[in-house]
């Protein structure tokens, strides 16, 4: 079996007699964009501080392409590129006297390196500025910047879309994709824009009072269509009250009417039928649609409400 | 190895990029400036044609003030008497007094040695508070390198941010002296009392002791700075508390001076200088005892912000 890139153990932290977090347990795959969600106080952030190296971990192990932070910290951590919470860099530094003070701290990062994830980042213009006058996009860039300066074969990114306009947050996502796909990157963001989460990552893991409740992948959804479990399809129909009746009478199907619109719960394989009885009825059929059941819907079926115990 | 100097490049360069840093140099220059011109306006000026005289009748007049108010127990007493047996030494030396002049000045500029004390101080306890108020900590401490490393790195910064300072105020006025005054001819000397009585050493030399002796009490001090800066991660406490205890050390140990226990403070101990003039600040202190007690204060020091900077959560 080969290694996964990043492995947490039976991870546990407690802080006096309280556990923040209990057990966590999965594994990264190399190339794999991993989804970390969950509300304030989930623990998400503490995950990702013991991941790299901040806080030492009361239970458990982490490892990272199979070597223990807690026994090999230096080339575990060395493998390991992140932002952690805000990306506070030197106010009274440059964008680029930033990157090449951490460059310092790692061999082998030359002048043109930097250069090369400075037009990554696309910071060509205002690298030479102070950061005290970067605005938090620009912040978030040369925070990006400098977690990817030395080839970490693991990224972590907290909140990377934080304070990005809609075209920084689509470049962020395409880069971050390529990265995985092209570069074999492992990458976990923890995020709570769910929107974002869906469009960027292979698998989503739900965090909760320190457990992580799930882990699934995001394309579950799309097998589902396939399959014989009852699905939530929208019928858009005049009038609605008449043919509520009629497949009421000839199906055995969950309806509900609502301004007009049929929300029905049922199989895939009877959509069909469904209408061939209502075009016989002589219904007006404005529309058909499923109605996915979102990871939004899902994080909120799975963690309630946004409640902090 | 060469990665550990880059560290600690990088600890000076975050010193050196900031303009406080260099407000620090602007007023050391000018207080240096400010000494010279009020030395230029009030400073003795012996010549070496006059200065025999002049010492001589400096002499005659604190004598007759002794003979006229009969005040033994005055501080003016020891004074004057004090005045007097030096006036004599440098005539029966030959040994001109220090007069306005570069080297004299250079001298004089050991009176500001609490002015490094203070700057080392302030960038001590910045040196890793102000890491944790930017949050910068995070994102230095994610790196492939040990804590304890990290942290060592900013303590040789610091210290040799304390080099920079002292020789710069050594140079500044070395060099507002030579401007202001030009060079004395000879290098003058100082009439010093020791334990074989009085003795004369030259400028020069006596101000590189007594730089040399006062940068075990700027290691302790700044050290401490450094220490309450990484364990409490506060920069205006850290200063703040070494300041207190710059300024209050050695009236503390005084004020306790008649207390057994007041030889194992660490103020009581900074000043080696004595036991090489042969006059311990308490009976009973030795130079190795000294040395012991300033060690110790020392571990504690270095243990105290090692264990917990290493150890601690970063939240």
């Amino acid at each position: 079996m080969k290694t996964p890139a990043l492995e947490l153990i039976n991870v546990t932290k407690r802080i006096g007699n309280k556990e923040i977090i209990k057990g966590l347990q999965f594994t990264i795959d190399k190339g794999e964009v991993f989804g970390f969600i969950g509300p304030n106080g989930a623990g998400k952030t503490t995950t990702i501080r013991m991941i790299v190296g901040l806080m030492s971990l009361t239970e458990g192990d982490i490892r990272i392409h199979g070597k223990s932070i807690k026994t090999n910290y230096k080339e575990a951590v060395r493998e390991i590129g992140a932002i952690v919470e805000n990306p506070e860099l030197y106010p009274y530094m440059t964008g680029w006297q930033n990157l090449k003070h951490f460059a310092r701290m790692i061999p082998g990062i030359t002048d043109e390196r930097i250069k090369e994830i400075i037009s990554l980042v696309k910071m060509e213009k205002a690298i030479h500025e102070k950061v005290k006058r970067y605005s938090l996009g620009m912040r978030q860039r040369l925070g990006i910047a400098q977690a990817l300066l030395h080839n970490p074969s693991i990224l972590i990114l907290d909140e990377p879309t934080n304070g990005l306009d809609p075209a920084g947050i689509r470049e962020i996502r395409e880069y971050i994709r390529a990265l995985a796909k092209e570069e074999n990157v492992a990458i976990i963001i923890s995020s709570h824009l769910l929107a974002e989460i869906e469009q960027m990552c292979d698998r989503i893991g739900i965090i909760k009072n320190g457990e992580l409740i799930t882990t699934q992948s995001v394309h579950d959804t799309e097998d589902e269509e396939q399959s014989e479990a009852e699905q939530i399809f929208l019928f858009d129909i005049k009038p609605a009250k008449k043919a509520q009746e009629i497949l009421e009478s000839e199906f055995d199907a969950e309806i509900d009417h609502k301004d007009g619109i049929l929300t029905i719960k049922t199989s895939r394989k009877k959509v069909p039928e469904m209408v061939k009885t209502l075009v016989k009825h002589d219904m007006d059929i404005y529309q058909v649609a499923t109605s996915k059941s979102t990871l939004e819907d899902k994080f909120f079926d799975l963690i309630g409400e946004n409640i902090i115990e | 190895m060469s990665n550990f100097f880059k560290l600690i490049y990088n600890e000076l360069f975050k010193i050196f990029v900031r303009k406080s840093t260099w407000f620090m140099f602007v007023a050391l220059f000018i207080v240096i400036l400010g000494m010279g011109f009020l030395e230029k306006g009030f400073g003795d000026d012996y010549t070496s044609e006059n200065w025999r005289a002049e010492l001589e009748q400096e002499n005659k007049e604190l004598q007759k003030d002794l003979e006229e108010d009969d005040m033994e127990d005055s501080p003016f007493y020891d004074f004057a008497m004090s005045t007097i047996e030096e006036n004599n030494y440098r005539l029966e030396h030959d040994i001109m007094p220090l007069s306005t002049g570069g080297w004299s000045f250079m001298y004089l500029s050991t009176s500001f040695l609490g002015l490094v004390s203070l700057f080392t101080i302030v960038i001590a306890a910045g040196i890793v508070a102000n890491e944790f108020s930017q949050g910068t900590i995070k994102l230095l401490l994610i790196r492939p390198i040990h804590r304890s490393i990290i942290l060592l790195s900013k303590y040789i910064a610091v210290l040799i941010f304390g080099f920079i300072t002292a020789v710069s105020l050594l140079l500044l006025s070395l060099g507002v002296g030579g401007i202001l005054f030009g060079f004395e001819e000879h290098i003058p000397a100082v009439v010093i009392d020791n334990t074989e009585g009085l003795t004369h050493i030259s400028v020069l030399k006596e101000t590189i002791y007594q730089y040399s002796f006062y940068s075990i009490n700027l290691i302790m001090i700044t050290t401490f700075a450094f220490m309450i800066s990484a364990v409490f991660r506060n920069n205006a406490l850290s200063i703040g508390v070494a300041l207190f205890l710059l300024f209050t050390g050695n009236t503390v140990v005084q004020f306790f001076s008649d207390k057994e226990w007041a030889k194992y403070l660490l103020f009581a101990n900074t000043d080696l200088r004595p036991y090489f003039d042969g006059k311990p600040l308490f009976e009973g202190m030795t130079l190795s005892f000294s040395i012991t007690i300033l060690l110790v204060y020392y571990a504690v020091f270095v243990i105290l912000a090692w264990g917990i900077f290493t150890r601690r959560d970063i939240a």
